[in-house]
């Protein structure tokens, strides 16, 4: 089995795992050690919860992602799914609620049921959809679920206005769910959704690894053709993996649905997509497919939460703010360093060639100008942001230019 | 005078196989030089090695007496080496002009591409090859024939003094090849040296001055082509250890399994129209039908097509024990014990990412499922047949099948298929790209296989290995059965006459 993790990986976390493992401990302890306030140490329980449950949800969603993307193909529609799951969810609640009730206090169990029922079923639809797309249509999976990423979430906004419409004779963009059991599910959110994403990974984990549908999904993913010519069905199991793709984010559309006790689809769960797969890249998977492991996953998902989360201790900024960076910045170095680690690759040069002289200059100035916006919210270095942005900048400068020596002094 | 080029103890090994060792012979400025080996003889690396495509290797190549060391295609450009692959090199959407000039455009004053300029120059240089396509069409939708003749130009426009084809005539008609016939003698007018790769004697004693022989990647001998004659060079060509193993004496084939009745693919936006056309054939229980052809005859095809991978456009029968069947898709033909190791390995048989045992295993796995879920040491014994059977040489069952040589990987493909205890092995020219002493094993696994009961259709192009193990031969060429030969009266000259459509239907 290669190291990278595939199926069946033993008992042993590979090396990959491991990394992520060693990198989040890092993380936590050093934030722990440089926010002013010690967060993590002295109120641990605060900031667990956060992370907890942010980690859950993407992870989640991560979940179905890596399936597809370990089947050889990409799901963009996530973020969508998510909300046309949460409106789906919404609107059956309505249906069954009382008809003057817009706070939707009065559902029954049976509502209850059909509305979660409803909202599965919906994810159910769309990976039909996909798959349709992509095998019969023959349209690749990017633009398959471009359309949907696209469509749906418009879809659920038509939907809403028209049920709300229908339903109270005036239209409205969203609707308030006040429903006891998902007040109940948001008093409770952090153990009821660990406890889901937990079930849910060692699913998944058994599927992928000990299954001979698990095994035929990395098949699908390493070599479509062969694995066609291995007399696979490939379509079904694409089925499988779209599917399971809009159903985690199904899922994660009840309990977004819950957590914010209204559903909105025109905003929710926007971008959330693009969170899971680089949750599943951090975690090991190759989006040329057949690689990836749900433990990396699980790891990939929680170190970007602690990442996210620690910036915002350490520079006391809303943490949506420096969220894309975070994980942009994450995801290029943790495939760097995968691809670093594979034989045959090490000892490239990063910094060789005019490209690379003109990459130098690039990189100093984003950090300078990263860690000017930084400085400013560290009392310390207040007054001289400007200052501390262009040493930083310089310090990068210089020290890329010294990678780009010791590279040609290497090659010659 | 200086050799224009001049190789010098020159060696390349992949992993497992040795492709080319001490290979020594020069190009003397404007002769015609031909190349000659079996496939796998290594004649198409030591191509790669001298048009830059390849840039590791042992010993020395010198140009023009200077030793170089190209690290890409452009640097052999520059230094006047152009080389026309098998596989053309076309942007197949652009057009014929703009594949002429890619990476070299021509410009305005203003720095705009000079279309009119290119289009005028390519014309010019397409007519004097006897090449009359408007410079504008797509290159994708010409003619193989003129394809490569717009590779060619694309050489002449270089202005290269050295041009390398490799096999330029697997994919022509008749009055293509005399047409490049005619291309070559301008260009060795103009001074070009040029080195011609093949396999067909027809072409090489009708063009070359000198013939250098590989075998096995080594230099058998370079000779001047009158003091030698095309069944000296076939000798030293095909002179393998292969004739010992003589297999199939005591086979005694069984009841029918299989037989095809004129079964035609159509070829939609093609000129012949055709991928097969009217072929019908039997095949028995431990029986080896073999199928010969050159590239693009069908065999691939034919394979497909029973086994239910192909576009169900056919038209024909295929009867399995006496009835109709029609696969489509490959389970299917599976579940009716036919199996299919494919001829690329790489691109249609390996999973890279899975280890040994999963490559083994894949289509069996129901087999090691205990209580729902795989065991992994269900698995691991129920591969330990095939994988002892075959006799693979691996590390252990979870050992990287990227690891293996292609011999083994091969041999582990094969043991997956005898998982599924097939009575129908459909071989696709199972020992391409695989070292002599791994083929040598194959072809005893084989042997063995149809003994036990087993009918194989296997194609190969190389035809002695067909010789050795076929009970029948079959000939394909461009999509018809040109010849069908029981063992005994089979040869390669017959063989190859069929294949290259030099005669009529034969059947003896």
């Amino acid at each position: 089995m290669n190291s990278s993790g595939s199926a069946g990986g033993g008992w042993r976390l590979p090396r990959h795992e491991l990394a992520i493992l060693a990198a989040t401990v890092a993380v936590f302890v050093v934030t722990g050690w440089l926010d002013p306030n010690h967060t993590y140490f002295a109120n641990w329980a605060e900031s667990r919860d956060i992370i907890v449950r942010n980690t859950a949800l993407l992870g989640i969603i991560a979940l179905g992602a890596s399936v597809v993307i370990i089947a050889g193909g990409i799901d963009l529609s996530a973020g969508s799914m998510v909300a046309f799951s949460a409106t789906t969810c919404a609107l059956v609640l309505m249906l069954c609620a009382a008809p003057d009730d817009r706070r939707l206090v009065t559902v029954g169990p049976a509502g209850i049921a059909a509305a979660v029922g409803a909202a599965m079923l919906s994810g159910l639809l769309v990976g039909t959809l996909h798959t349709w797309l992509i095998t019969a249509i023959r349209l690749p999976p990017f633009v398959a679920t471009l359309a949907t990423l696209v469509g749906l979430r418009s879809f659920a906004r038509a939907m809403c206005l028209f049920v709300t419409k229908e339903r109270w004779g005036s239209e409205s963009q969203q609707i308030n769910v006040n429903t006891p059991f998902f007040a109940w599910l948001k008093e409770h959110n952090v153990w009821i959704m660990a406890g889901t994403f937990l079930v849910l990974a060692i699913v998944t984990w058994l599927i992928l690894s000990r299954t001979v549908l698990g095994r035929h999904l990395y098949a699908l993913g390493g070599n479509e053709q062969a694995a066609r010519l291995s007399g696979i069905r490939t379509e079904n199991v694409k089925w499988f993996a779209y599917c399971y793709g809009s159903l985690t984010a199904a899922l994660a559309g009840i309990f977004l649905m819950a957590d914010s006790s209204v559903a909105q689809p025109g905003t929710l769960a926007r971008g959330y997509e693009l969170n899971a797969i680089a949750a599943a890249v951090v975690g090991g998977c190759s989006l040329q497919g057949g690689v990836g492991t749900v433990p990396g996953t699980v790891l990939g998902a929680l170190f970007l939460r602690l990442v996210i989360d620690a910036v915002s201790k350490l520079i006391k900024a809303s943490a949506d703010v420096y969220e894309g960076m975070i994980v942009g910045i994450i995801v290029a170095l943790a495939v760097t360093f995968t691809q670093v680690g594979r034989r045959g690759q090490a000892g490239r040069a990063f910094f060789s060639g005019a490209r690379g002289l003109a990459a130098i200059p690039t990189i100093a100035t984003f950090a300078a100008l990263l860690a000017t916006m930084a400085a400013a919210n560290v009392p310390v270095l207040e007054g001289r942001t400007g200052l501390f942005g262009v040493v930083v900048g310089g310090i990068t400068l210089v020290a890329l230019a010294a990678i780009r020596h010791l590279e040609s002094r290497h090659a010659s | 005078m200086t050799p224009i080029v001049a190789f010098r103890g020159v060696g390349k090994t992949f992993p497992g196989v040795v492709a080319l060792d001490g290979v020594s012979f020069d190009l003397t400025p404007g002769e015609c030089h031909a190349l000659c080996g079996e496939n796998g003889a290594g004649k198409s690396t030591l191509m790669k090695l001298l048009s830059g495509v390849i840039s590791d290797y042992g010993g020395e190549i010198l140009v023009r007496g200077e030793p170089v060391r190209f690290r890409g295609t452009r640097e052999a450009e520059a230094a006047g080496i152009a080389i026309i692959h098998q596989e053309l090199n076309l942007v197949e959407q652009l057009s014929a002009a703009a594949n002429i000039f890619l990476g070299r455009e021509r410009r305005t004053a203003m720095g705009l591409l000079d279309d009119t300029t290119m289009e005028r120059e390519s014309a010019e240089l397409l007519a004097e090859l006897e090449c009359p396509v408007d410079p504008r069409t797509p290159a994708g939708s010409l003619r193989v024939g003129d394809q490569q003749l717009l590779e060619i130009a694309k050489a002449v426009s270089l202005a290269s003094d050295v041009l390398i084809m490799d096999e330029p005539t697997s994919a022509l008609t008749d009055a293509e090849v005399a047409r490049l016939d005619r291309v070559i003698a301008r260009l060795r007018a103009r001074g070009v040296t040029i080195l011609y790769i093949s396999h067909k004697m027809d072409e090489v004693f009708r063009l070359a001055d000198r013939i250098t022989v590989l075998r096995d990647g080594r230099v058998v001998t370079t000779v001047d082509r009158t003091a030698t004659t095309p069944r000296e060079i076939t000798s030293w060509m095909v002179g393998r250890d292969i004739a010992a193993h003589d297999f199939h004496g005591s086979r005694s084939p069984g009841a029918e399994v299989l037989a095809i009745r004129s079964l035609t693919l159509p070829w939609p936006d093609h000129p012949r129209g055709y991928r097969l056309k009217d072929v019908s054939l039997e095949l028995r229980a431990g029986e080896i039908l073999g199928v010969a052809g050159l590239m693009g005859a069908g065999r691939t095809e034919l394979l497909e097509t029973i086994f239910g991978a192909a576009e169900p456009t056919w038209t024909g029968e295929i009867l399995l024990d006496g009835r109709s069947v029609r696969f489509s898709h490959p389970a299917d033909a599976c579940a009716a014990g036919i199996a299919m190791v494919t001829e690329d390995r790489k691109r249609l048989g390996l999973f890279p990412d899975l280890d040994v045992a999963a490559n083994v295993s894949l289509c069996s796995l129901n087999e090691a499922v205990r209580g729902g879920l795989l065991s992994r040491s269900r698995e691991e014994s129920l591969v330990a047949g095939p994988l002892r059977e075959t006799g693979v040489k691996t590390p252990g069952p979870h050992a990287a099948i990227t690891g293996l040589s292609g011999g083994n990987q091969q041999k582990c493909i094969i043991g997956r298929w005898l998982l599924v205890k097939p009575r129908v092995l459909l071989l696709d020219d199972p020992t391409r790209g695989i070292d002599v002493g791994a083929k040598a094993e194959l072809y005893t696994l084989i042997d063995r296989l149809c003994r036990e009961g087993l009918a194989v259709i296997l194609t190969s192009s190389e035809l002695p290995e067909l010789l050795a193990l076929a009970d029948r031969i079959i000939v394909l060429s461009e999509g018809r059965l040109t010849a069908e030969f029981p063992r005994a009266a089979a040869t390669e000259q017959k063989i190859m006459e069929a294949a290259t459509g030099t005669t009529n239907h034969v059947t003896i």
